[in-house]
């Protein structure tokens, strides 16, 4: 009987013949964890171990800092202290310190993270490394201290959902206004549990940035992985960066053509129109259109979900159709995923002409998405963010947030309004 | 008997014949507050008066915590937006980018004027002395009673004279200047002075140096710092000047001073002030090697084009090993610093660059130090837990002197790698 | 040994609660889990009190994919600490369902529970044979305990316990 990605995945890990339902525990490829929950996998593991023990390969361990970056408490500063210590009493050289970026974003730039991996880390969109065939899944900080005594973790196998998509997206469509529609049919609990397979010519066409969108809100459906199998561009990239052996890797995850699905959607995106995630869901879902004209505060563009070169390109688009003017009185903020994209920004000529028009350009780091950062919002205010979460009070309390993308915050952004960017870019 | 710079702007802005000593009655130009408008805007609200007494007059900007890092700042920032709307308040800056550090706008936008007096609830508000104006921080309360009335009352100052000679050695600037005579005077050698900068060096200088010379009276207790306002400074504002009521005043060749000092900047070198006030000086070979977690490049002192382009002659093709943040003064210094590929360097070299804002200077927003770190800084005050912690140290240097430490990892003369 | 019966006032929410209303991510630099369970909920339009209100022993009732959103254990530890013995779920997200069971903290899978409890209602819940029953209505159900592995973990109080135990067993 064929296997879907995920059994593939697991069997390697496990070294088991591995069915949904299953429980098994998994060899960790990459245990990670951030400034947040960072410090807490670190306490407990020095409390579990009496702070003598040591970790079951630093090699396989790297921390990221992205929550503060770079720190705006005493607290979180004294954290990410914490972490740097431990790192060094423990031998731990993958320290990606307050100058790099989003973790997923900066893990992958550094080639850390291979198709088939099994991989850990302190945030609910870890998940979001299935775009390049990773099974990395967000845990607590009691799974992470587990695996770096251990070296393992333990795993239900989930079923898996296939989700094929066709067709090619019109001007001012783009891959977050698929994920939205895909969320807002399937909802908040959807995929609970599930894996996900994106298949079909559009994903095979689609970028990296593109796949990274798409697997990054698996987890708005409570999904556990979604799963994208590496190919063309993508492959070439990760090889660039994370050695030849990805080819090899990624072949040995390929879905078997009579893998068994416990459900199947289809998407076409021929005729898809941009989207929001209205306050104060995910799930919420609405066209652009049923929204256009609502007042915004602030728009936002970043996050894991859409922080990367070429969702800011989309959004620079959408501003120059528009001869680079934002209205009045709205605050536009643009937050590069990573130092690397902050870079090709700046080479491209963008940041510039964005802060002509009056839009702030921060470093990179997870920005309002935490809610401690840049961005947070008076009560009252509306906001528009290409983030993946607008639960209530998310980014400041009796506040709400339309969640969208980069070409229509950077619409909504010029006209102080929801804006459909087909009217902008027509 | 000739006049000091105190005595003759503050009698003009009063129409009489002032003496140090007197108290007068003045009518500020402009009043500027920044995210503390919030909390000020409360107070003004219960003396009962319904409007400012001239919301041309009031200058706001945001930059203590921007963009607002939490519900607390947020809703701050929302009570100054509708503050502003409600009063008419054209002079304000929001979050966006045509904005800055206060003091950095203020000079940079055409509010710093010669021969005006200006109050800013910030006590570097003396910053724009640079520019030939009477410039003072006074108090929130102050503040709301001076947007009620219009006035403000103040003792005419003593004035201390300090004229510099001679020219920088290499490695060496006016942050070190500063710094050298804030430990020589100590923080409260000028208190409640006016202190006038005169002599050839200072006409050397450019406004930037000025700036950091002036934004640093008020640590050794002045109550304004002024340069002359000489060609410089006429060439600064002759396209921007946001009012045509300035004045290029300055103090005669005989006025009287309080207290008289000299300074030949060939025989100065490198400085910091060490942990936990800014006149603990010592010379930077005294404390080279002394271990450092992060450097901050940035605040209304040292964060010019200029302060940017020094640190970057000596992080080119480096890289930095301690994490290092560099926020620019403002948006306008920020985009110069990208065209002139200053901020390749930075990021190349590894550092954080924020947006603009005051950053970690006040233990408000990025860079907070965690307890036992150490932090090399071109910002103005090094007390006990300013920058967050308190168990953290922090060194007071110039740019060029941050950013060879950033390379070294630990406090490093700027001389070795220049 | 005596059957593990519990008594105490049903708090009842909705579906989809997420960890933001749960705990908020403001808090999320706090490392000590004591000063989490002060927080818990604070954001939940209705329950903000929920912290200062709930006595030791109270249950948490909830509908769909509870805990959805982040992987923060703060949204355990919280209500652990609170006092909460359990909850009561229509069903769990993915994480949260994790981070309970490495914690030993008990969380029971039950079907419709939101239709037949309301806020303040009495409840017993039988934490051995999964029957809850609705003191105020006289209404019982089924809660799902969970299987297998997860049983076992819980068993030892969480997963770090478990796993020192298996080492030792393997060391033997």
């Amino acid at each position: 009987m064929g296997k879907t990605m995920i059994q593939k995945i697991i069997q390697r890990a496990s070294g088991k013949e591995v069915k949904p339902g299953d429980r098994v525990w998994c060899n960790i490829d990459l245990s990670t964890a951030r400034d947040f929950a960072g410090p807490n996998c670190v306490l407990q593991f020095d409390k579990e171990t009496e702070g003598k023990g040591k970790v079951w390969n630093p090699d396989k361990i790297a921390f990221t800092f992205d929550l503060e970056a770079p720190s705006r408490s005493e607290q979180v500063a004294n954290n990410q202290k914490l972490i740097r210590e431990f790192a060094k009493r423990q031998g731990i050289t993958k320290v990606f310190d307050v100058n790099w970026g989003i973790g997923q974003h900066v893990l992958l730039e550094n080639g850390l993270v291979k198709p088939g991996w099994v991989i850990l880390g302190t945030d609910s969109h870890m998940n979001l490394l299935g775009a390049v065939g990773a099974f990395a899944t967000g845990v607590g900080n009691t799974d992470i201290v587990a695996s770096w005594i251990l070296g393992k973790l333990w795993y239900r196998v989930p079923e898996t959902v296939k989700i094929h998509v066709t067709g090619s997206f019109k001007k001012g469509v783009c891959m977050r206004d698929l994920l939205t529609k895909i969320v807002g049919t399937l909802g908040a609990g959807g995929l609970i549990y599930k894996a996900v397979e994106f298949v079909g010519p559009t994903i095979e066409n689609a970028n990296l940035a593109e796949r990274i969108t798409l697997c990054s809100m698996v987890t708005e459906m409570s999904g556990k992985i979604g799963l994208i199998q590496p190919n063309g561009e993508v492959l070439e990239w990760l090889k660039a960066r994370a050695g030849e052996e990805v080819v090899e890797l990624a072949e040995a995850i390929k879905a078997d053509p009579d893998a068994i699905y416990s459900e199947e959607y289809e998407f076409n995106v021929d005729d898809l129109e941009p989207m929001v995630s209205a306050p104060d869901a995910p799930d919420n879902v609405k066209t652009v259109r049923e929204v256009a004209g609502e007042k915004l505060d602030q728009i936002h563009i970043g996050s894991c979900s859409n922080g990367r070169f070429e969702d800011i390109a989309a959004a620079f688009e959408v501003l120059k159709a528009a001869d680079f003017k934002i209205a009045p009185g709205i605050r536009a903020i643009i937050t590069p995923a990573t130092r690397e994209v902050m870079k090709q920004c700046a080479q491209a000529g963008f940041i510039e002409k964005f802060l002509a028009a009056g839009v702030i350009f921060t470093n990179p780091t997870c920005a309002l998405c935490t809610a401690k950062h840049y961005g947070t919002l008076p009560s009252g205010d509306v906001g528009m963010s290409t983030t993946n979460r607008n639960f209530i009070g998310k980014v400041g309390k009796g506040s709400h947030t339309y969640l969208a993308s980069p070409m229509t915050a950077m619409a909504s952004a010029v006209r102080g309004v929801i804006t459909d960017p087909r009217e902008i870019i027509g | 008997m000739g006049k000091t710079f105190a005595e003759k702007v503050l009698g003009k802005a009063a129409g009489e014949d002032v003496k140090t000593g007197q108290v007068v009655t003045v009518e500020p130009h402009f009043c500027m507050s920044h995210d503390n408008a919030a909390p000020i805007s409360k107070i003004f609200k219960k003396i009962g008066v319904e409007k400012v007494w001239n919301p041309d007059h009031i200058v706001f900007i945001l930059d203590h915590a921007v963009p607002a890092p939490t519900d607390k700042h947020a809703e701050n920032h929302k009570i100054i937006r509708e503050f502003v709307k409600e009063q008419g308040i054209k002079h304000f800056y929001d979050v966006n980018s045509k904005g800055g550090v206060c003091h950095q706008i203020m000079c940079q936008e055409g509010y710093a004027l010669p021969g005006l007096v200006m109050v800013g609830s910030d006590s570097h508000t003396c910053t724009y002395g640079a520019y030939g104006a009477f410039s003072t921080g006074i108090g929130r309360s102050e503040m709301a009673a001076t947007w009620a009335t219009g006035k403000i009352w103040f003792r005419v100052p003593e004035s201390m004279k300090i004229t510099v000679k001679g020219s920088f050695k290499k490695g060496v600037s006016a942050k070190d200047l500063i710094l050298k005579i804030i430990g020589d005077i100590k923080a409260d050698g000028a208190d409640y002075m006016s202190v006038e900068f005169h002599g050839p060096a200072i006409s050397q200088m450019s406004l930037a140096e000025r700036m950091t010379l002036c934004n640093m009276g008020i640590e050794m207790g002045a109550k304004n710092a002024v340069c002359p306002p000489d060609e410089k400074v006429l060439d600064a504002i002759k396209d921007n000047a946001k009012t045509d009521k300035w004045e290029a005043i300055w103090a005669d060749d005989d006025a009287v001073y309080a207290k008289e000092l000299e300074y030949n900047l060939g025989e100065l070198e490198p400085g910091v002030a060490k942990p936990h006030t800014v006149d603990n000086y010592a010379p930077v070979n005294e404390v080279a090697g002394t271990p450092i977690h992060q450097a901050f490049l940035g605040s209304c002192t040292n964060a010019r084009i200029e302060d940017l382009r020094e640190a970057a002659k000596i992080l080119k093709g480096k890289e930095v090993a301690v994490r290092t943040i560099v926020i620019p003064a403002s948006w306008k210094v920020y985009r110069q610093a990208m065209e002139e590929g200053l901020l390749n360097i930075f990021l190349d070299a590894g550092c954080i660059i924020n947006n603009p804002g005051c950053g970690p200077c006040m233990g408000n927003h990025e860079g907070i130090l965690a307890p036992g770190e150490t932090c090399i800084s071109t910002a103005n005050r090094n007390f006990k837990g300013r920058m967050g912690n308190k168990e953290s140290f922090i060194y007071l240097a110039s740019p060029m002197t941050v950013a060879a430490s950033a390379v070294k990892g630990a406090i490093a003369d700027p001389r070795e790698v220049l | 040994m005596a059957e593990n019966i519990l008594r105490g006032r049903a708090w009842v929410f909705g579906d989809d609660v997420d960890t933001d209303l749960i705990y908020h991510n403001k808090y999320l630099a706090i490392t000590d889990p004591k000063e989490m369970a002060q927080y818990s909920f604070e954001y939940y339009p209705g329950k903000e009190n929920f912290a200062k209100e709930a006595k030791p022993g109270d249950f948490v009732v909830a509908g769909h994919n509870f805990g959805c959103g982040s992987s923060r254990e703060h949204a355990v530890y919280c209500l652990k600490e609170l006092g909460i013995p359990v909850i009561l779920a229509e069903s769990y997200a993915r994480i949260y369902y994790r981070n309970a069971v490495n914690n030993g903290y008990p969380v029971l899978v039950v079907p419709e529970i939101t239709k037949k409890v309301k806020d303040g209602d009495e409840l017993e819940v039988n934490l051995d044979t999964g029957e809850i029953k609705n003191l105020t209505t006289g209404e019982v159900m089924h809660g799902d305990a969970v299987t297998d592995l997860e049983k076992e973990i819980m068993a030892y109080g969480g997963l770090i316990p478990y796993l020192k135990a298996q080492a030792a067993k393997e060391q033997k």
